[in-house]
Protein backbone atom coordinates (compact mmCIF):
# COMPACT_ATOMS: atom_id res chain seq x y z
CA UNK A 1 0.00 0.00 0.00
CA UNK A 2 2.75 2.43 0.97
CA UNK A 3 4.51 1.72 -2.32
CA UNK A 4 1.38 2.66 -4.23
CA UNK A 5 1.22 5.97 -2.42
CA UNK A 6 4.91 6.55 -3.11
CA UNK A 7 4.35 5.80 -6.80
CA UNK A 8 1.37 8.13 -6.92
CA UNK A 9 3.18 10.97 -5.16
CA UNK A 10 6.27 10.69 -7.35
CA UNK A 11 4.31 9.99 -10.51
CA UNK A 12 1.87 12.87 -10.08
CA UNK A 13 4.58 15.35 -9.07
CA UNK A 14 6.80 14.42 -12.00
CA UNK A 15 3.76 14.26 -14.23
CA UNK A 16 2.83 17.83 -13.33
CA UNK A 17 6.38 19.03 -13.98
CA UNK A 18 6.71 17.11 -17.24
CA UNK A 19 3.27 18.32 -18.32
CA UNK A 20 4.26 21.96 -17.80
CA UNK A 21 7.52 21.45 -19.66
CA UNK A 22 5.77 19.53 -22.42
CA UNK A 23 3.06 22.13 -22.81
CA UNK A 24 5.58 24.88 -23.59
CA UNK A 25 7.45 22.70 -26.04
CA UNK A 26 4.28 21.48 -27.74
CA UNK A 27 2.74 24.95 -27.99
CA UNK A 28 5.77 26.26 -29.87
CA UNK A 29 6.00 23.22 -32.11
CA UNK A 30 2.29 23.16 -32.87
CA UNK A 31 2.00 26.79 -33.82
CA UNK A 32 5.22 27.39 -35.67
CA UNK A 33 6.87 24.06 -36.47
CA UNK A 34 9.76 25.00 -34.23
CA UNK A 35 11.46 22.53 -31.92
CA UNK A 36 12.83 24.79 -29.22
CA UNK A 37 15.99 23.07 -28.01
CA UNK A 38 16.58 25.94 -25.57
CA UNK A 39 13.42 25.08 -23.62
CA UNK A 40 15.44 23.10 -21.04
CA UNK A 41 17.82 25.93 -20.27
CA UNK A 42 14.84 28.28 -20.01
CA UNK A 43 13.63 26.03 -17.17
CA UNK A 44 16.99 26.58 -15.46
CA UNK A 45 16.65 30.33 -16.03
CA UNK A 46 13.34 30.25 -14.14
CA UNK A 47 14.89 28.34 -11.25
CA UNK A 48 17.72 30.84 -10.92
CA UNK A 49 15.33 33.78 -11.06
CA UNK A 50 13.56 32.73 -7.88
CA UNK A 51 16.96 32.28 -6.24
CA UNK A 52 18.02 35.75 -7.36
CA UNK A 53 14.83 37.41 -6.11
CA UNK A 54 14.61 35.64 -2.76
CA UNK A 55 18.26 35.10 -1.80
CA UNK A 56 20.00 37.75 -3.88
CA UNK A 57 17.57 40.66 -3.55
CA UNK A 58 15.77 39.46 -0.43
CA UNK A 59 12.19 39.80 -1.68
CA UNK A 60 9.41 37.34 -0.79
CA UNK A 61 9.53 34.03 -2.60
CA UNK A 62 6.31 34.62 -4.57
CA UNK A 63 8.00 37.51 -6.39
CA UNK A 64 10.37 34.86 -7.66
CA UNK A 65 7.50 33.15 -9.50
CA UNK A 66 6.58 36.43 -11.17
CA UNK A 67 10.21 37.14 -12.00
CA UNK A 68 10.71 33.62 -13.36
CA UNK A 69 7.64 33.87 -15.60
CA UNK A 70 8.70 37.34 -16.75
CA UNK A 71 12.29 36.30 -17.40
CA UNK A 72 11.07 33.29 -19.38
CA UNK A 73 8.69 35.44 -21.41
CA UNK A 74 11.38 38.03 -22.11
CA UNK A 75 13.82 35.32 -23.10
CA UNK A 76 11.15 33.88 -25.40
CA UNK A 77 10.77 37.34 -26.94
CA UNK A 78 14.52 37.66 -27.42
CA UNK A 79 14.52 34.23 -29.04
CA UNK A 80 11.89 35.51 -31.47
CA UNK A 81 13.72 38.69 -32.43
CA UNK A 82 17.21 37.22 -32.33
CA UNK A 83 16.68 33.83 -33.94
CA UNK A 84 13.21 33.01 -35.21
CA UNK A 85 12.43 36.22 -37.08
CA UNK A 86 15.72 36.39 -38.99
CA UNK A 87 15.44 32.70 -39.89
CA UNK A 88 11.85 33.13 -41.10
CA UNK A 89 12.83 36.25 -43.07
CA UNK A 90 15.64 34.42 -44.82
CA UNK A 91 12.89 32.07 -46.00
CA UNK A 92 13.30 28.68 -47.53
CA UNK A 93 12.00 25.30 -46.46
CA UNK A 94 14.85 24.71 -44.00
CA UNK A 95 13.35 26.66 -41.09
CA UNK A 96 12.57 23.62 -38.97
CA UNK A 97 16.13 22.34 -39.15
CA UNK A 98 17.92 25.64 -38.86
CA UNK A 99 15.87 26.82 -35.90
CA UNK A 100 16.58 23.54 -34.10
CA UNK A 101 20.32 23.95 -34.59
CA UNK A 102 20.20 27.63 -33.65
CA UNK A 103 18.34 26.94 -30.41
CA UNK A 104 20.85 24.23 -29.46
CA UNK A 105 23.43 27.01 -29.64
CA UNK A 106 21.26 29.38 -27.63
CA UNK A 107 20.78 26.67 -25.04
CA UNK A 108 24.53 26.15 -24.63
CA UNK A 109 25.06 29.91 -24.35
CA UNK A 110 22.31 30.33 -21.72
CA UNK A 111 23.57 27.41 -19.63
CA UNK A 112 27.08 28.84 -19.65
CA UNK A 113 25.81 32.30 -18.81
CA UNK A 114 24.10 30.79 -15.76
CA UNK A 115 27.30 28.89 -14.93
CA UNK A 116 29.33 32.09 -15.08
CA UNK A 117 26.82 34.07 -13.02
CA UNK A 118 26.00 31.56 -10.31
CA UNK A 119 28.89 29.08 -10.37
CA UNK A 120 28.80 25.35 -10.89
CA UNK A 121 27.94 24.39 -7.32
CA UNK A 122 24.38 23.12 -7.03
CA UNK A 123 22.37 25.64 -5.01
CA UNK A 124 19.34 24.98 -2.98
CA UNK A 125 16.36 26.93 -4.06
CA UNK A 126 14.46 29.09 -1.56
CA UNK A 127 10.97 28.02 -2.61
CA UNK A 128 9.91 25.29 -0.21
CA UNK A 129 6.79 24.09 1.54
CA UNK A 130 7.33 22.27 4.81
CA UNK A 131 5.42 19.37 6.29
CA UNK A 132 3.42 16.52 4.83
CA UNK A 133 0.06 14.87 5.00
CA UNK A 134 -0.20 11.46 6.57
CA UNK A 135 -2.12 9.09 4.35
CA UNK A 136 -2.08 6.12 6.68
CA UNK A 137 0.27 3.87 4.78
CA UNK A 138 2.45 6.67 3.43
CA UNK A 139 3.12 10.38 3.48
CA UNK A 140 2.59 13.04 0.89
CA UNK A 141 4.76 16.15 1.33
CA UNK A 142 2.93 19.47 1.05
CA UNK A 143 5.61 20.60 -1.41
CA UNK A 144 4.47 17.93 -3.87
CA UNK A 145 0.85 18.89 -3.37
CA UNK A 146 1.76 22.53 -4.00
CA UNK A 147 3.66 21.64 -7.17
CA UNK A 148 0.74 19.66 -8.56
CA UNK A 149 -1.77 22.36 -7.65
CA UNK A 150 0.30 25.22 -9.10
CA UNK A 151 1.01 23.23 -12.27
CA UNK A 152 -2.66 22.34 -12.72
CA UNK A 153 -3.71 25.96 -12.15
CA UNK A 154 -1.17 27.23 -14.67
CA UNK A 155 -2.25 24.62 -17.21
CA UNK A 156 -5.89 25.49 -16.59
CA UNK A 157 -5.19 29.16 -17.21
CA UNK A 158 -3.29 28.23 -20.34
CA UNK A 159 -6.12 26.00 -21.52
CA UNK A 160 -8.60 28.83 -21.02
CA UNK A 161 -6.36 31.28 -22.86
CA UNK A 162 -5.90 28.97 -25.84
CA UNK A 163 -9.47 27.71 -26.16
CA UNK A 164 -11.62 30.66 -25.11
CA UNK A 165 -9.92 33.95 -25.90
CA UNK A 166 -9.42 35.84 -29.12
CA UNK A 167 -5.65 35.62 -28.67
CA UNK A 168 -5.90 31.85 -28.24
CA UNK A 169 -8.09 31.55 -31.32
CA UNK A 170 -5.53 33.49 -33.32
CA UNK A 171 -2.77 31.18 -32.06
CA UNK A 172 -4.76 28.08 -33.02
CA UNK A 173 -5.74 29.58 -36.35
CA UNK A 174 -2.11 30.35 -37.16
CA UNK A 175 -1.17 26.80 -36.22
CA UNK A 176 -3.88 25.26 -38.37
CA UNK A 177 -3.51 27.40 -41.45
CA UNK A 178 -1.03 30.22 -41.56
CA UNK A 179 -2.12 31.70 -44.91
CA UNK A 180 -5.77 31.66 -43.88
CA UNK A 181 -4.90 33.35 -40.57
CA UNK A 182 -3.12 36.10 -42.52
CA UNK A 183 -6.17 36.53 -44.77
CA UNK A 184 -8.35 36.94 -41.67
CA UNK A 185 -6.14 39.81 -40.55
CA UNK A 186 -4.06 37.98 -37.94
CA UNK A 187 -0.60 39.54 -37.67
CA UNK A 188 1.09 36.16 -37.69
CA UNK A 189 4.51 37.45 -36.62
CA UNK A 190 2.96 39.00 -33.52
CA UNK A 191 1.28 35.65 -32.82
CA UNK A 192 4.65 33.90 -32.99
CA UNK A 193 6.05 36.40 -30.52
CA UNK A 194 3.11 35.78 -28.17
CA UNK A 195 3.58 32.02 -28.43
CA UNK A 196 7.28 32.21 -27.59
CA UNK A 197 6.54 34.59 -24.74
CA UNK A 198 3.86 32.28 -23.31
CA UNK A 199 6.05 29.20 -23.68
CA UNK A 200 8.88 31.10 -21.99
CA UNK A 201 6.65 32.07 -19.06
CA UNK A 202 5.55 28.43 -18.73
CA UNK A 203 9.19 27.34 -18.76
CA UNK A 204 10.04 29.89 -16.07
CA UNK A 205 7.30 28.72 -13.71
CA UNK A 206 8.08 25.09 -14.42
CA UNK A 207 11.74 25.78 -13.61
CA UNK A 208 10.83 27.16 -10.17
CA UNK A 209 8.72 24.12 -9.31
CA UNK A 210 11.30 21.74 -10.73
CA UNK A 211 14.21 23.19 -8.82
CA UNK A 212 12.20 22.88 -5.60
CA UNK A 213 12.37 19.09 -5.86
CA UNK A 214 15.87 18.91 -7.32
CA UNK A 215 18.63 21.47 -6.98
CA UNK A 216 19.62 24.53 -8.91
CA UNK A 217 22.20 23.83 -11.55
CA UNK A 218 22.60 25.25 -15.06
CA UNK A 219 21.71 21.90 -16.60
CA UNK A 220 18.68 21.21 -14.41
CA UNK A 221 16.36 21.46 -17.40
CA UNK A 222 18.16 18.88 -19.54
CA UNK A 223 16.46 15.79 -18.16
CA UNK A 224 12.88 17.21 -18.05
CA UNK A 225 13.42 18.65 -21.55
CA UNK A 226 14.35 15.21 -22.85
CA UNK A 227 11.33 13.63 -21.16
CA UNK A 228 9.09 16.46 -22.34
CA UNK A 229 10.24 15.88 -25.90
CA UNK A 230 9.47 12.18 -25.57
CA UNK A 231 6.01 13.03 -24.24
CA UNK A 232 5.38 15.46 -27.07
CA UNK A 233 6.24 12.72 -29.54
CA UNK A 234 4.06 10.17 -27.76
CA UNK A 235 1.13 12.57 -27.70
CA UNK A 236 1.60 13.63 -31.32
CA UNK A 237 3.62 16.82 -31.74
CA UNK A 238 1.56 19.95 -31.22
CA UNK A 239 -1.40 18.34 -29.48
CA UNK A 240 -1.74 20.20 -26.16
CA UNK A 241 -4.32 18.13 -24.22
CA UNK A 242 -2.62 14.99 -25.49
CA UNK A 243 0.72 16.28 -24.23
CA UNK A 244 -0.65 16.79 -20.72
CA UNK A 245 -2.28 13.34 -20.64
CA UNK A 246 0.88 11.67 -21.94
CA UNK A 247 3.01 13.52 -19.40
CA UNK A 248 0.98 12.29 -16.43
CA UNK A 249 0.61 8.78 -17.87
CA UNK A 250 4.28 8.29 -18.64
CA UNK A 251 5.39 9.84 -15.35
CA UNK A 252 3.20 7.38 -13.42
CA UNK A 253 4.57 4.47 -15.44
CA UNK A 254 8.12 5.69 -14.92
CA UNK A 255 7.53 5.99 -11.15
CA UNK A 256 5.97 2.53 -10.99
CA UNK A 257 8.94 1.01 -12.83
CA UNK A 258 11.42 2.86 -10.64
CA UNK A 259 9.79 1.64 -7.45
CA UNK A 260 9.09 -1.85 -8.76
CA UNK A 261 12.26 -2.70 -10.68
CA UNK A 262 14.74 -0.11 -9.44
CA UNK A 263 15.47 3.49 -10.34
CA UNK A 264 17.85 2.69 -13.19
CA UNK A 265 15.10 0.92 -15.14
CA UNK A 266 12.79 3.93 -15.27
CA UNK A 267 14.20 5.65 -18.33
CA UNK A 268 14.96 2.55 -20.45
CA UNK A 269 11.44 1.23 -19.91
CA UNK A 270 10.05 4.66 -20.81
CA UNK A 271 12.04 4.67 -24.06
CA UNK A 272 10.98 1.12 -24.97
CA UNK A 273 7.41 2.06 -24.32
CA UNK A 274 7.73 5.09 -26.59
CA UNK A 275 9.24 2.97 -29.37
CA UNK A 276 6.36 0.49 -29.02
CA UNK A 277 3.79 3.30 -29.12
CA UNK A 278 5.36 4.82 -32.20
CA UNK A 279 5.39 1.46 -34.00
CA UNK A 280 1.71 1.07 -33.11
CA UNK A 281 0.76 4.68 -33.86
CA UNK A 282 3.48 6.47 -35.87
CA UNK A 283 1.86 9.88 -35.40
CA UNK A 284 1.57 9.55 -31.66
CA UNK A 285 -1.38 8.61 -29.49
CA UNK A 286 -3.37 11.74 -30.27
CA UNK A 287 -1.56 12.83 -33.44
CA UNK A 288 -2.96 13.51 -36.85
CA UNK A 289 -1.61 11.92 -39.98
CA UNK A 290 -0.08 15.18 -41.04
CA UNK A 291 1.31 18.07 -39.09
CA UNK A 292 0.95 21.40 -40.78
CA UNK A 293 4.18 23.18 -41.28
CA UNK A 294 5.38 26.65 -41.94
CA UNK B 1 -12.47 62.20 -59.88
CA UNK B 2 -15.57 62.51 -57.78
CA UNK B 3 -15.59 60.52 -54.54
CA UNK B 4 -18.57 58.45 -55.65
CA UNK B 5 -16.90 57.20 -58.79
CA UNK B 6 -13.84 55.88 -57.04
CA UNK B 7 -13.92 52.12 -57.53
CA UNK B 8 -13.96 49.98 -54.41
CA UNK B 9 -10.92 48.22 -55.78
CA UNK B 10 -8.74 49.05 -58.73
CA UNK B 11 -5.74 47.30 -60.15
CA UNK B 12 -3.37 49.10 -62.46
CA UNK B 13 -0.69 47.41 -64.55
CA UNK B 14 -0.18 44.64 -62.04
CA UNK B 15 2.63 42.16 -62.60
CA UNK B 16 3.34 39.46 -60.08
CA UNK B 17 4.78 35.99 -59.74
CA UNK B 18 6.35 33.40 -57.53
CA UNK B 19 10.02 32.42 -57.69
CA UNK B 20 10.15 32.08 -61.48
CA UNK B 21 8.96 34.39 -64.25
CA UNK B 22 5.91 36.63 -63.89
CA UNK B 23 2.51 34.97 -63.79
CA UNK B 24 0.55 38.20 -64.20
CA UNK B 25 1.53 40.68 -66.88
CA UNK B 26 0.22 44.22 -66.51
CA UNK B 27 -3.30 43.37 -65.38
CA UNK B 28 -5.62 46.35 -65.14
CA UNK B 29 -9.20 46.21 -63.92
CA UNK B 30 -11.57 47.98 -61.60
CA UNK B 31 -14.30 46.76 -59.26
CA UNK B 32 -16.98 49.47 -58.88
CA UNK B 33 -18.99 49.59 -55.68
CA UNK B 34 -21.97 47.27 -55.53
CA UNK B 35 -20.96 45.28 -58.59
CA UNK B 36 -19.79 41.76 -59.23
CA UNK B 37 -16.75 41.74 -61.44
CA UNK B 38 -15.68 38.34 -62.66
CA UNK B 39 -12.34 37.14 -63.95
CA UNK B 40 -12.61 33.99 -66.03
CA UNK B 41 -9.98 31.91 -67.72
CA UNK B 42 -8.59 28.40 -67.80
CA UNK B 43 -6.68 26.91 -64.88
CA UNK B 44 -3.13 28.02 -64.47
CA UNK B 45 -3.58 31.39 -66.17
CA UNK B 46 -3.13 33.52 -63.07
CA UNK B 47 -6.62 33.96 -61.64
CA UNK B 48 -5.74 32.83 -58.13
CA UNK B 49 -2.42 34.63 -58.31
CA UNK B 50 -4.32 37.83 -59.01
CA UNK B 51 -6.39 37.46 -55.83
CA UNK B 52 -3.37 36.35 -53.78
CA UNK B 53 -1.44 39.37 -54.97
CA UNK B 54 -4.26 41.72 -54.00
CA UNK B 55 -4.20 40.17 -50.53
CA UNK B 56 -0.43 40.46 -50.31
CA UNK B 57 0.25 36.73 -50.14
CA UNK B 58 2.04 36.71 -53.47
CA UNK B 59 4.65 39.33 -54.21
CA UNK B 60 3.76 42.16 -56.54
CA UNK B 61 6.50 43.06 -59.00
CA UNK B 62 4.97 46.09 -60.67
CA UNK B 63 1.77 48.09 -60.75
CA UNK B 64 -0.61 49.48 -58.17
CA UNK B 65 -3.56 48.16 -56.16
CA UNK B 66 -5.98 50.69 -54.70
CA UNK B 67 -8.88 50.24 -52.31
CA UNK B 68 -11.21 53.24 -52.41
CA UNK B 69 -8.39 55.14 -54.05
CA UNK B 70 -5.90 54.28 -51.30
CA UNK B 71 -2.76 52.33 -52.18
CA UNK B 72 -2.75 48.93 -50.50
CA UNK B 73 -0.10 47.09 -52.48
CA UNK B 74 2.63 47.78 -49.94
CA UNK B 75 0.62 46.45 -47.02
CA UNK B 76 1.17 43.12 -45.35
CA UNK B 77 -1.57 40.49 -45.77
CA UNK B 78 -3.10 41.13 -42.35
CA UNK B 79 -3.16 44.88 -43.06
CA UNK B 80 -4.92 44.29 -46.38
CA UNK B 81 -7.57 42.32 -44.49
CA UNK B 82 -7.90 45.14 -41.99
CA UNK B 83 -8.28 47.58 -44.90
CA UNK B 84 -11.55 45.87 -45.81
CA UNK B 85 -10.53 43.27 -48.39
CA UNK B 86 -12.05 39.90 -47.43
CA UNK B 87 -10.53 36.98 -49.31
CA UNK B 88 -12.38 33.67 -49.63
CA UNK B 89 -9.49 31.53 -50.84
CA UNK B 90 -9.51 28.64 -53.25
CA UNK B 91 -9.99 25.28 -51.55
CA UNK B 92 -11.47 27.01 -48.50
CA UNK B 93 -8.34 27.10 -46.28
CA UNK B 94 -10.52 26.69 -43.22
CA UNK B 95 -9.18 26.12 -39.74
CA UNK B 96 -9.86 22.37 -39.76
CA UNK B 97 -9.84 21.69 -36.03
CA UNK B 98 -12.03 24.63 -35.11
CA UNK B 99 -15.78 24.57 -35.03
CA UNK B 100 -17.92 26.32 -37.62
CA UNK B 101 -18.63 29.05 -35.07
CA UNK B 102 -14.95 29.58 -34.28
CA UNK B 103 -14.11 29.73 -37.99
CA UNK B 104 -16.76 32.40 -38.45
CA UNK B 105 -15.40 34.35 -35.48
CA UNK B 106 -11.95 34.24 -37.03
CA UNK B 107 -13.46 35.95 -40.06
CA UNK B 108 -14.31 38.90 -37.82
CA UNK B 109 -10.83 38.98 -36.30
CA UNK B 110 -10.21 42.61 -37.20
CA UNK B 111 -13.42 43.72 -35.49
CA UNK B 112 -13.70 44.06 -31.74
CA UNK B 113 -17.22 45.52 -31.62
CA UNK B 114 -19.36 42.70 -30.20
CA UNK B 115 -22.64 44.10 -31.52
CA UNK B 116 -21.23 44.29 -35.02
CA UNK B 117 -19.96 40.73 -34.80
CA UNK B 118 -23.36 39.50 -33.56
CA UNK B 119 -25.09 41.37 -36.38
CA UNK B 120 -22.84 39.83 -39.03
CA UNK B 121 -23.23 36.39 -37.50
CA UNK B 122 -27.02 36.75 -37.66
CA UNK B 123 -26.73 37.75 -41.33
CA UNK B 124 -24.49 34.78 -42.14
CA UNK B 125 -26.84 32.36 -40.36
CA UNK B 126 -29.81 33.84 -42.22
CA UNK B 127 -28.07 33.48 -45.56
CA UNK B 128 -26.57 30.07 -44.77
CA UNK B 129 -28.91 28.39 -42.26
CA UNK B 130 -26.93 25.19 -42.56
CA UNK B 131 -24.05 26.82 -40.72
CA UNK B 132 -26.22 27.58 -37.71
CA UNK B 133 -27.29 23.94 -37.54
CA UNK B 134 -23.66 22.89 -37.63
CA UNK B 135 -22.18 25.71 -35.58
CA UNK B 136 -20.60 23.42 -32.98
CA UNK B 137 -19.19 20.94 -35.48
CA UNK B 138 -15.48 20.80 -36.27
CA UNK B 139 -15.04 21.90 -39.89
CA UNK B 140 -12.87 18.95 -40.91
CA UNK B 141 -15.96 16.76 -40.48
CA UNK B 142 -18.15 18.78 -42.89
CA UNK B 143 -18.98 17.96 -46.50
CA UNK B 144 -17.27 19.83 -49.32
CA UNK B 145 -20.27 22.07 -49.95
CA UNK B 146 -20.65 22.90 -46.26
CA UNK B 147 -16.97 23.73 -46.01
CA UNK B 148 -17.33 26.10 -48.96
CA UNK B 149 -20.24 27.76 -47.17
CA UNK B 150 -18.10 28.20 -44.06
CA UNK B 151 -15.45 29.80 -46.27
CA UNK B 152 -17.98 32.26 -47.71
CA UNK B 153 -19.54 32.87 -44.30
CA UNK B 154 -16.13 33.54 -42.83
CA UNK B 155 -15.46 36.04 -45.60
CA UNK B 156 -18.75 37.78 -44.88
CA UNK B 157 -17.91 37.99 -41.17
CA UNK B 158 -15.06 40.32 -42.06
CA UNK B 159 -17.66 42.88 -43.06
CA UNK B 160 -15.19 44.06 -45.69
CA UNK B 161 -15.88 46.56 -48.47
CA UNK B 162 -14.80 44.09 -51.13
CA UNK B 163 -14.95 40.32 -51.20
CA UNK B 164 -12.51 38.32 -53.29
CA UNK B 165 -13.98 34.91 -54.00
CA UNK B 166 -11.70 32.35 -55.60
CA UNK B 167 -13.42 29.70 -57.72
CA UNK B 168 -16.23 28.78 -55.33
CA UNK B 169 -17.34 25.88 -57.53
CA UNK B 170 -14.01 24.05 -57.42
CA UNK B 171 -14.32 20.35 -56.63
CA UNK B 172 -18.04 20.41 -55.85
CA UNK B 173 -20.86 18.35 -57.31
CA UNK B 174 -23.05 20.21 -59.86
CA UNK B 175 -26.02 20.38 -57.52
CA UNK B 176 -23.89 21.88 -54.74
CA UNK B 177 -22.34 24.34 -57.18
CA UNK B 178 -25.82 25.60 -57.92
CA UNK B 179 -26.46 26.15 -54.21
CA UNK B 180 -23.20 28.05 -53.83
CA UNK B 181 -24.05 30.30 -56.78
CA UNK B 182 -27.49 30.92 -55.32
CA UNK B 183 -25.70 32.29 -52.28
CA UNK B 184 -23.58 34.55 -54.46
CA UNK B 185 -26.71 35.69 -56.32
CA UNK B 186 -28.21 36.59 -52.93
CA UNK B 187 -25.10 38.64 -52.13
CA UNK B 188 -25.45 40.39 -55.48
CA UNK B 189 -29.02 41.26 -54.57
CA UNK B 190 -27.68 42.67 -51.30
CA UNK B 191 -25.50 45.05 -53.28
CA UNK B 192 -22.17 43.58 -52.16
CA UNK B 193 -18.99 44.37 -54.03
CA UNK B 194 -17.33 41.19 -55.22
CA UNK B 195 -14.35 40.26 -57.35
CA UNK B 196 -15.11 36.71 -58.40
CA UNK B 197 -12.79 34.25 -60.08
CA UNK B 198 -14.21 31.30 -61.98
CA UNK B 199 -13.04 28.85 -64.59
CA UNK B 200 -16.37 28.32 -66.32
CA UNK B 201 -17.69 31.58 -67.89
CA UNK B 202 -21.19 30.23 -68.55
CA UNK B 203 -21.69 29.60 -64.86
CA UNK B 204 -21.13 33.19 -63.80
CA UNK B 205 -22.28 35.20 -66.80
CA UNK B 206 -25.76 35.81 -65.37
CA UNK B 207 -24.28 37.04 -62.07
CA UNK B 208 -21.64 39.39 -63.37
CA UNK B 209 -21.77 43.08 -64.14
CA UNK B 210 -18.44 43.01 -65.94
CA UNK B 211 -16.30 40.10 -67.04
CA UNK B 212 -12.60 39.92 -67.78
CA UNK B 213 -10.99 37.10 -69.69
CA UNK B 214 -7.55 36.23 -68.39
CA UNK B 215 -5.24 34.43 -70.80
CA UNK B 216 -1.72 33.57 -69.71
CA UNK B 217 -1.69 36.31 -67.11
CA UNK B 218 -3.05 39.01 -69.43
CA UNK B 219 -6.52 40.46 -69.67
CA UNK B 220 -7.41 39.75 -73.32
CA UNK B 221 -11.02 40.83 -73.26
CA UNK B 222 -13.26 42.86 -70.96
CA UNK B 223 -16.89 43.73 -71.23
CA UNK B 224 -20.47 42.83 -70.51
CA UNK B 225 -21.15 39.14 -69.86
CA UNK B 226 -23.66 38.78 -72.71
CA UNK B 227 -20.97 39.81 -75.19
CA UNK B 228 -18.25 37.49 -73.92
CA UNK B 229 -19.94 34.22 -74.76
CA UNK B 230 -19.99 35.11 -78.47
CA UNK B 231 -16.39 36.28 -78.67
CA UNK B 232 -13.70 34.41 -80.56
CA UNK B 233 -11.21 35.22 -77.78
CA UNK B 234 -13.10 32.87 -75.51
CA UNK B 235 -12.54 29.87 -77.73
CA UNK B 236 -8.92 30.67 -78.41
CA UNK B 237 -8.19 31.19 -74.70
CA UNK B 238 -9.74 27.94 -73.63
CA UNK B 239 -8.81 25.81 -76.64
CA UNK B 240 -5.51 27.46 -77.50
CA UNK B 241 -4.51 28.93 -80.82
Amino acid sequence: MDIIIAILVTGLTNGALYALATLGLSLVWGSMGMLNMAHGSMLALGGYMVFTMAVGVGLPVWTGFVAAAAAGAIFGGLLYFGVVRPLLKSGGPGFETSVMIATVGISIALENALLLSFGGQPLSQPFAVAGSVNLGAGVMPWLNVTIVVVAVLVMGAMGFLISKTKMGRAIRATAQNRDAALLMGVPVEWTYLQVLGLAGALAGICGVLLSAVTQLSPTLGADPMLKAFIMCVVAGLGNLPGAVISAFGLALIEAAVQFGLGARWGFPVLLMLVIAILIWRPNGLFGRAQIRRM
Amino acid sequence: MAENNTPALSIEGLSAGYDGPDVLHGVTLAVPKGQIVTVVGPNGHGKSTLLRTISGLTRRREGRILAEGREIHKLKPYQVAAAGIAHVPQGDLLFPEMTVYENLLMGAYTTSDHDQIAERLAFVYRLLPRLEERHAQVTSSLSGGERRMVGIGRGLMAGGDVMLIDEPSLGLAPLVIEQIYEVIAALRAEGRTILLVEENPARVAHLSDVMHLLDDGRVVWSGAPEALLDRDELLSTYLGG
